[in-house]
């Protein structure tokens, strides 16, 4: 097993006698993407300020690469990128010195890492102009720059595709993708966009009121399911031939393999029943995320 | 520790209200010295009469017989030093040379105490109210050295200042009024000496930097605890027009001696120095304001290093 770059021990938070983060527990892995997952109000951006030290966990520890965040904080986050919600720049600066500001505050960042930093986010254009006349998709890849100027280990993003462009979102994708893959880092980002989550994560955390309340592998396959519309007498025979299935719209959600799918097709057909549709079906990550955080009721309770 | 002061002078130099001080400041040493050469009296007085009149008028107020101790003191000097120069052939500085405008150029710092207030009351809270906060503490450098630079960036923020305006009116000064011909004089223990002008002013601009350094962490403090900069301005701002007026209203009690305000004005201790409350001395208002200064800092401090930023 891979040792982990990040690890949340016991980690809780209380604000006024309120428990914002409760007890939690999660380990983040070099190269993997891991996306953050909950509803309002779940204690997504507390746990994010308590992972990159803006506030101070009541309870439990953050390590980074074996480092305790609490203990040598300097030491610690020299490891770590972050972008905390909309990255806030220096806007009466031009978006050069911005970096040239970030990168003063870390050891051993050259004049030329920050080009290569600006020509990896595609600012070359603009980057001597004022941060003020950057539009909002400008201003998240000078916050993408700042955040990479030192090849960090861990990189911590919060909603970070908010105001981007879907070609722009498409591109931000592929350099999270290209920075786990080729540096091994390891990245965090929380985002609302349950669509973008799927498309960047190998792996999901869902938050509830706190606590972790489900991890899991976006990469290992779910149970294979099929859509199965037929005549109305495809009920029986899936029952008698012991199919796992249920209701679905107008037809069927049906557990089996795909090797097994020509075979019911041909069971139908040599019974007669009519096949109108068959194809698999994927439960998106929002239904996922529904199932799992119990939707709008759970929503509306942590949002009190 | 340098990086992060250059970033702080950047930062501060690519404000545009910054440029708006430096503009005003130059602005103010050339307005003075076109008020101080133009208006007023314009004839060179002839200053054997004035001496005799001087002593003439101090020796009307010593009989009259209603003056305090150092008042009374302060007469006979003054006395002394007119009958030494009429005996000795010694002119006194002339009202309209470089050396006395340059003295009463230390109006100017009043500016750069206001200067100073307004750029430590926001050097923390801006980081604030942008966010950029966020960005700052997530580096690894310690919250009080980031804290640290802060408060420097502002020091050397009014000293260059104070420096500018020095060289500024010691340049219009030899441009408008040349040089004088005359001397300073103070009695130092029984005997009277001459005094370096320029010395003197130097020593005046030290002074009001008691007040100017007290302003400028009184503002940093209120800036970085409540993190609003028009709260920090306005309080100092406050503090310094009603302190005298509140230390007046004050005066008769003991307690007035140890507050701050009562000992910021250090030029309260040269000759034609006023101070409201009795019993104060230079070394005692020094202690006052270093604790202070000490109590003001390390309260910023905790405050910043303690607190969770939601910003």
């Amino acid at each position: 097993m891979m040792k982990p770059i990040v690890e949340l021990k016991h980690l809780s938070k209380n604000i006024k006698g309120k428990e914002i983060v409760k007890d939690l527990n999660i380990e983040l892995f070099p190269g993997q993407i891991t996306g953050f997952l909950g509803p309002n109000g779940a204690g997504k951006t507390t746990t994010i300020r308590l992972m990159t030290g803006l506030m101070k966990p009541t309870g439990g520890e953050v390590l980074i690469d074996g480092i305790s965040l609490a203990k040598d904080f300097e030491k610690a986050i020299s490891k770590v990128g972050v972008i905390v919600e909309n990255p806030e720049m220096y806007k009466f600066m031009s978006g050069y010195k911005n970096l040239l500001h970030f990168a003063r505050m870390h050891d051993n960042v050259t004049k030329e890492r920050i080009g290569e930093v600006v020509s990896l986010v595609g600012l070359e254009n603009r980057i001597h102009e004022k941060v003020s006349t950057y539009s909002l998709g400008m201003r998240q890849r000078l916050g993408l720059a700042q955040a990479l100027l030192h090849h960090p280990k861990f990189l911590i993003l919060d909603e970070p595709t908010n105001g981007l462009d879907p070609a722009g979102i498409r591109e931000f994708r592929e350099h999270l993708r290209t920075i786990a893959q080729k540096e091994q880092v390891s990245i965090f980002v929380s985002s609302h966009l349950l669509a973008e989550i799927e498309l960047i994560c190998d792996r999901i955390a869902v938050i509830k009121s706190g606590q972790l309340i489900e991890i899991r592998e976006m990469t290992t396959e779910q149970q294979p399911i099929y859509y199965l519309e037929a005549g109305p007498d495809s009920e029986q025979l899936l029952t008698t031939q012991n199919y796992v299935f249920e209701k679905f719209g107008n037809g069927y959600l049906v557990s089996i393999d795909r090797d097994a799918v020509p075979k019911l097709i041909s069971k139908l057909s040599s019974e007669g029943i009519d096949i109108f549709a068959i194809q698999p079906h994927h439960q998106s990550l929002e239904d996922q995320f529904l199932e799992i955080t119990g939707g709008g009721q759970i929503v509306k309770a942590s949002a009190k | 520790m340098l990086k992060l002061l250059q970033n702080e002078w950047m930062k501060l130099w690519h404000k545009k209200g910054t440029w708006v001080m430096l503009i005003l400041l130059i602005l103010g040493v050339f307005a003075f010295a076109g008020l101080y050469k133009w208006t007023g009296n314009l004839e060179k007085e002839n200053w054997k009469a004035a001496e005799e009149q001087s002593i003439k008028e101090q020796q009307s107020m010593i009989s009259a017989g209603d003056l305090s101790k150092d008042e009374l003191q302060e007469a006979k000097d003054s006395i002394k030093i007119s009958e030494y120069r009429l005996k000795n052939n010694v002119p006194p500085v002339e009202t309209k040379s470089t050396e006395s405008y340059m003295e009463e150029g230390t109006i100017l710092l009043s500016f750069i105490s206001l200067f100073g207030t307004i750029i430590a009351a926001g050097i923390v809270s801006s980081e604030f109210s942008t966010g950029t906060i966020k960005m700052l503490l997530t580096r690894p450098i310690s919250r009080a050295k980031i804290l640290t630079s802060k408060l420097l960036t502002v020091f050397i923020f009014v000293i260059t200042l104070a420096a500018l305006s020095l060289v500024l009116t010691f340049i219009c000064g030899s441009i408008l009024f040349g040089s004088s011909d005359g001397t300073d004089l103070v009695i130092e223990g029984n005997k009277i000496v001459e005094a370096s002008s320029i010395g003197h002013t130097l020593y005046m601009y030290v002074l009001n930097f008691g007040d100017i350094f007290m302003s400028v962490i009184f503002a940093f403090m209120i800036g970085s605890i409540f993190r609003s900069s028009s709260l920090a301005i306005g309080l100092t701002l406050f503090i310094n027009f009603m302190g005298a007026s509140l230390v007046m209203l004050l005066s008769k009690y003991e307690f007035v001696k140890y507050l701050w305000i009562t000992n910021t004005d250090l030029t309260q201790f040269e000759p034609g120095g006023f101070s409201i409350v009795d019993g104060l001395t230079m070394p005692f208002s020094l202690t006052i304001l270093v604790i202070y200064a000490i109590i003001f800092l390390v309260a910023s401090f905790i405050t910043f290093i303690k607190r969770d930023v939601t910003a």
